[in-house]
């Protein structure tokens, strides 16, 4: 940061551009320096739409700068995301402009910086079960890496965050089972895992997982007044159910043989289908493998 | 044998971090096959007629041996009702064969061994022997669990019923996946 404002100071004071006192850039800078931000953002605000700094790489990366450190003081979460996004695309102008790249390290260390809050704020979303929150700002961190760098990979960070929201949408189809989209949507965000990376261990388990319970929902649902026919149709039902989570978890069985969770998801599943061979076997593999070869 | 069989969805962790799963012990609410056999038992009580008229007074005995989940499942969703008037009652027994007079009784999987001697000592009385086993009609049992395409059926032996004094239902009969006339 001091080397910052020093670089800023040296070419306001010396380089001729700005002499004026009274200029909103200088006393922006001033007001900054002194930690008065609320002073210092209506300075640079005004500074960078007049005739003087609107082209001003400085001055764009000055007001990245103020509204950053807005954006760390803010306790609003509103306010926080309204001053994050402005210093974001300050500092994204102060880039535009700086085309011999006097400013990059310092903006773009802001820049980046900023970019990765959204990710973690993405995180503190799925923690307090916000899922639509939680998507806007991964949509924010998305856009913000890509400015930043357009061949970024973020398939990793995506499928860290997808697979987190399925388990969100889990949890909340889970407490109450009423809100079948809840259901819809964790498949969808597993799903979604699976096309990013087939190989993903927790998608293919977790997906394998939520079909199965809901299988084995169907039968725990049937009523005892319920007579044979229902019987029979409700197991048809569950058989479906799963049908679809065995290809799921064979997969996340064969991606880790000696996982025991998987073994015994297996076990479930093939001991719901009333395949007793099966079953028994993947029993017999569970039984096998002691708790501390758990992997 | 105890096996866990709760399947749990991989929880995240304050970061994205994918938690290990606790192993736990078998729960009965995950037992598929015991709420499937539960049902079934109570729906095949409803459709039976036990010509006994000793077995139309009184408790209506469902005896369990070998599937603890089972018993459970019974106990959990069908004590408290009743066949005709009689209010069901279901007994867990003890691994032998010197079976109590039940109007049912279940034989799972595990109790194989004792079939011979109980259906020794069944031969002729008012007890309707269910099983899970290939080729039980054979041997003496009434109902035999069968799975067939990945579903829990039942198959039906009607002389073996006939000679416990049992009268099937048309009903039971047409809804089961084979019968032995």
């Amino acid at each position: 940061m001091k080397r910052l404002l020093h670089i800023l100071l040296s070419l306001l004071l010396y380089t001729g551009m700005v002499q004026a006192q009274g200029d909103p850039l200088v006393e922006a800078l001033r007001k900054y320096q002194a930690g008065a931000l609320l002073e210092a953002k209506g300075l640079i605000d005004q500074a960078v739409v007049g005739a003087d700094h609107g082209s001003n790489a400085e001055a764009w990366l000055l007001r990245g700068f103020i509204y950053k450190d807005a954006y760390k003081n803010a306790t609003d979460t509103t306010e926080a995301d309204t001053l994050r996004a402005t210093a974001i695309n300050s500092l994204r102008q102060c880039m535009a402009l700086d085309t011999v790249g006097t400013y990059k390290e310092n903006a773009t260390q802001a820049y980046d910086y900023l970019a990765k809050s959204y990710f973690n704020d993405a995180a503190k979303a799925l923690t307090a079960m916000n899922d639509v929150r939680a998507q806007a700002v991964f949509a924010s961190y998305k856009e913000a890496a890509l400015v930043l760098d357009p061949k970024a990979d973020l398939r990793t960070r995506e499928v860290e965050f997808t697979n987190a929201l399925g388990t969100v949408y889990t949890k909340r189809f889970s407490a109450t089972r009423a809100d079948t989209s809840m259901f819809d949507k964790a498949v969808g965000a597993y799903e979604h895992v699976l096309s990013l990376d087939p190989e993903n261990y927790g998608a293919n388990y977790n997906l394998a997982t939520l079909y199965y319970n809901r299988g084995v929902f169907k039968i725990r649902r049937i009523d005892a007044e319920d007579e044979i026919p229902t019987i029979l149709q409700v197991q048809e039902a569950s058989r479906g159910d799963f049908l679809l989570a065995l290809p799921y978890m064979l997969k996340a069985h064969d991606m880790n043989p000696t996982r025991r969770e998987t073994l015994l998801g297996l076990e479930g599943i093939y001991y719901s289908l009333q395949d007793q061979e099966s079953s028994e076997k993947f029993r017999r593999l569970f039984e096998e493998i002691a708790p501390e070869e758990h992997r | 044998m105890t096996v866990t069989r709760s399947l749990r969805i991989l929880l995240v962790a304050p970061f994205f971090l994918f938690a290990a799963v606790p192993q736990q012990p078998r729960e009965a609410d995950k037992d598929t096959t015991a709420m499937l056999q539960a049902n079934y038992l109570y729906n095949i009580a409803k459709l039976v007629e036990w010509k006994d008229a000793e077995m139309r007074n009184g408790n209506f005995v469902i005896g369990v041996l070998g599937s603890a989940n089972l018993y459970q499942e019974l106990i959990k969703q069908y004590s408290t009702r009743t066949i005709g008037k009689q209010p069901i009652e279901v007994r867990k027994l003890p691994h032998s064969a010197e079976v109590e007079r039940c109007h049912m009784l279940f034989v799972g999987r595990s109790d194989l061994s004792l079939l011979p001697e109980i259906y020794k000592r069944m031969s002729g009385k008012p007890t309707l022997v269910v099983t899970e086993y290939a080729g039980a009609l054979e041997d003496g049992a009434v109902v035999n669990f069968v799975r067939v395409d990945n579903l829990l059926k039942y198959e039906m032996s009607l002389a073996n019923a006939q000679k416990h004094g049992l009268v099937v239902g048309l009903t039971l009969k047409n809804l089961a996946h084979r019968v032995e006339e």
